[in-house]
């Protein structure tokens, strides 16, 4: 039963044009296709697939091609496959659709995507904070945010030399590997 | 008598007259005591934050037992002495461990452990995590590791028992003391309108614990701020008015 | 009895309650950290607690009836140390009896629900209206058992039942001559007490405590003092009812100690059940085997 499924599912998402499937193992698909027709994609899948199960949505930055890459997994427990959808946006206003009429859990994913990568999406129930309550700067999982120089900025560290550490400088030891040479 | 006493007697006398030791020597038999069953009976709240909670059940279960030792975890933060901050320190968890460090009676003891508390530790790059904890909250003790075993974890709460049974514990009191500079801290952090139910100025003043530094600058913007507090608003499951 | 005398009696009974309770308490943490396997605190701990507690720096208070409250609290146990006889001292036990012993256990809880509802918070709230859920429910075979007892003797006088079951011997001990009715008074026992499987105002990770979420300081030094009459309170009323009482302080404390061990060992072996459910069970088994201790009693 499921080998069928998988051959039908193979020859259907083959001749859908647009779209490039690429089968990575027995139970994972690889899908990229374009914003405006991931919906439609999703809703066939979820419809006559049997991909019923939402496990994630995902996302990554990439600054040089001023892109986000959205990506939407999705699980069958007839086939026991996973479908990963992957579709693109433009990074500037970075405004999507969302798929909380086909898929409930997607509202809480979009939500954390919004917290974290500043993605808008239209339609979803909720879009207010949940994590960082307490952060006012700009989203921070983008690439353009360095973490490091904001703490440096922000808050004091102590002076860390303790007593045994300076007798070790005095016969002339120390510390051999600084953390900035060990990234 | 000795050399010893001697020199214990004339520091005892100037201490008398510096205003900082009473002359009647017995005076001190009822704060020893008291230091004493201090130092043996301590309730830890049982609110551990952070990844390092993972340290205390094996603290406190059959093989390394904190019973006997006196140590017995409590519930709230009216019945508990120790406030042990395990772990990394989030800047929303911050806020709910000010909020429960004030509401204990004093006195009362903070222990910091892992390194997230004491310098950063493994998240010192984050943006959302306090790097070091005694810039908000005076630490007593800090048992570092990451995580620091169960034996040692009861080595630093041995620690913790030898500076109270000589009374050198008293951090709680620096909170009264320098509470300016610790609001400051606390401002920067949460915004210039933070503000807890519990009014450290008036407990200050009651208690005689005023120093110069505790009004300052910052309590000067808490008292711009500050607003009322109001009742949390109860309402029944389907009703549409307030209780 | 002169009046100095009865002052002096009447000033020693809770001291010595005071004592044994907190040897009493102790070998209750004992008994809990060897079923768990651990070695358990040291000789003083409750001496150590207690101290501790008074000696804190700064209280909360939430008022005048928040004090008044925990002063009902103890106030009701040391009035009922002097209703109890003990080898040597009988206090104020022929004037009371078993019925005013019964109102007077009353006192503690009723004290504490004024204390705690005057702190305000919803956890105390629930854990004081549990705690008098549970006081109804042992309440009902607890009058059984002593109905049945003061019918058996024929007195409420608990100095009277002693001397008959001391001049007696052993066979005329309240558990040779009416075994069901000791039985459902054993089975009451851990309910009186407050451990489990019937523990349900203190729910330590359900209600954070219950009535003591507010008590901090010499309110819960309080507290702990209270916890020492408990124990001692229902130790002794049991042994006087069903053991007969104590020639002397040798074997008065050594029928304390056992008769309080007994619901201590399973104590903490159990969870704990649900408020409905220690009603259900307080009234049905103990009922029944108290109803038929009195039909066999009474016959």
């Amino acid at each position: 039963m499921s080998k069928e499924l998988n051959l039908w599912l193979d020859k259907l998402l083959n001749d859908i044009e647009n779209v490039k499937v690429e089968r990575k193992s027995s139970r994972r698909i690889r899908i990229d296709v374009e914003s405006d027709a991931l919906p439609a994609l999703l809703e066939l899948l979820q419809g006559h697939a049997s991909y019923v199960h939402l496990s994630a949505i995902s996302c990554v930055d990439w600054v040089d091609a001023g892109e986000f890459e959205l990506v939407y997994h999705v699980w069958s427990y007839e086939t026991r496959s996973l479908v990963s959808a992957h579709t693109r946006i433009p990074r500037e206003p970075g405004i999507y659709l969302s798929i909380y009429d086909l898929y409930e859990p997607a509202g809480f994913f979009e939500r954390d995507i919004h917290e974290m990568f500043g993605v808008y999406f239209e339609g979803s129930p909720d879009m207010e904070k949940f994590i960082l309550t307490e952060w006012n700067g700009p989203p921070p999982m983008r690439k353009e945010f360095d973490s490091e120089a904001f703490v440096n900025q922000t808050f004091e560290f102590e002076d860390y030399r303790p007593q045994w550490l300076q007798d070790i400088e005095e016969e002339g030891g120390g510390i051999t590997t600084r953390p900035e040479d060990v990234r | 008598m000795s050399k010893d006493d001697l020199i214990l007697r004339k520091e005892r006398q100037l201490q008398v007259e510096l205003g900082q030791q009473r002359s009647n020597p017995l005076a001190h038999v009822f704060d020893n005591l008291v230091n004493f069953c201090r130092s043996r009976s301590l309730f830890m709240l049982h609110y551990c934050t952070g990844c390092g909670a993972i340290e205390l059940p094996p603290a406190m279960t059959s093989r390394f037992d904190m019973e006997r030792l006196g140590i017995q975890p409590m519930v709230t933060p009216r019945q508990a002495d120790i406030l042990l901050i395990t772990g990394y320190v989030s800047i929303k968890t911050l806020k709910r461990i000010i909020l429960t460090y004030e509401q204990m009676p004093a006195p009362k003891y903070v222990i910091g452990i892992c390194s997230c508390t004491v310098n950063g530790g493994m998240y010192w790059q984050s943006y959302a995590t306090a790097k070091v904890l005694k810039h908000y909250l005076p630490v007593d003790v800090y048992i570092a590791g990451c995580m620091p075993r169960p034996e040692a974890v009861i080595e630093g709460l041995q620690d913790l028992m030898e500076d109270i049974k000589s009374g050198r514990a008293n951090s709680w009191k620096k909170y009264f003391h320098n509470y300016d500079y610790y609001l400051g801290n606390q401002q920067q952090l949460f915004g210039e309108d933070w503000q807890t139910p519990t009014d450290i100025i008036a407990e200050a003043r009651h208690y005689d614990l005023l120093t110069e530094q505790t009004l300052g600058e910052h309590t000067a913007l808490l008292e711009k701020h500050q607003k009322p507090l109001e009742a949390l608003e109860m309402r029944l499951q389907g009703q549409k008015q307030p209780l | 009895m002169s009046v100095l005398h009865l002052i002096l009696e009447l000033i020693l009974m809770p001291l010595v309650a005071f004592v044994v309770g907190l040897a009493l308490v102790l070998m209750m943490r004992k008994i809990a950290a060897r079923l768990q396997r651990r070695v358990g605190p040291p000789f003083l701990q409750p001496v150590y607690d207690i101290i501790k507690l008074y000696g804190k720096d700064t209280q909360i208070s939430h008022g005048m009836i928040h004090e008044m409250g925990i002063i009902m609290a103890v106030g009701g146990y040391i009035a009922a140390e002097t209703l109890l006889p003990v080898p040597g001292m009988s206090g104020l036990a022929d004037k009371g009896g078993l019925v005013t012993l019964a109102y007077v256990l009353m006192i503690p809880s009723l004290g504490l629900a004024l204390g705690v509802g005057q702190c305000a918070n919803p956890n105390g709230s629930i854990g004081i209206s549990r705690a008098l859920t549970a006081m109804l429910a042992y309440d009902v075979p607890f009058i059984l058992v002593i109905f049945g007892v003061a019918w058996m003797y024929g007195t409420t006088n608990l100095a009277d039942m002693i001397a008959i079951q001391q001049q007696g011997g052993p066979q005329t001990w309240g558990i040779m001559q009416m075994p069901l009715l000791a039985l459902a008074g054993l089975l009451t026992l851990p309910a009186m007490m407050g451990k489990h499987p019937y523990e349900i105002y203190v729910a330590p990770a359900e209600i954070a405590t219950g009535p003591m979420v507010e008590m901090s300081g010499k309110f819960m030094g309080g507290l702990f003092v209270m916890q020492c009459f408990q124990l001692y309170t229902v130790g002794v009323l049991y042994t006087t009812l069903f053991l007969g009482g104590g020639e002397n302080w040798l074997t008065f404390l050594l029928k304390v100690f056992a008769v309080l061990a007994i619901p201590m060992s399973i104590a903490y072996l159990f969870p704990r059940y649900r408020t409905e459910d220690v009603l259900r069970l307080m009234w049905k088994w103990p009922v029944l085997i108290g109803l038929l201790g009195l039909a066999v009693v009474m016959k």
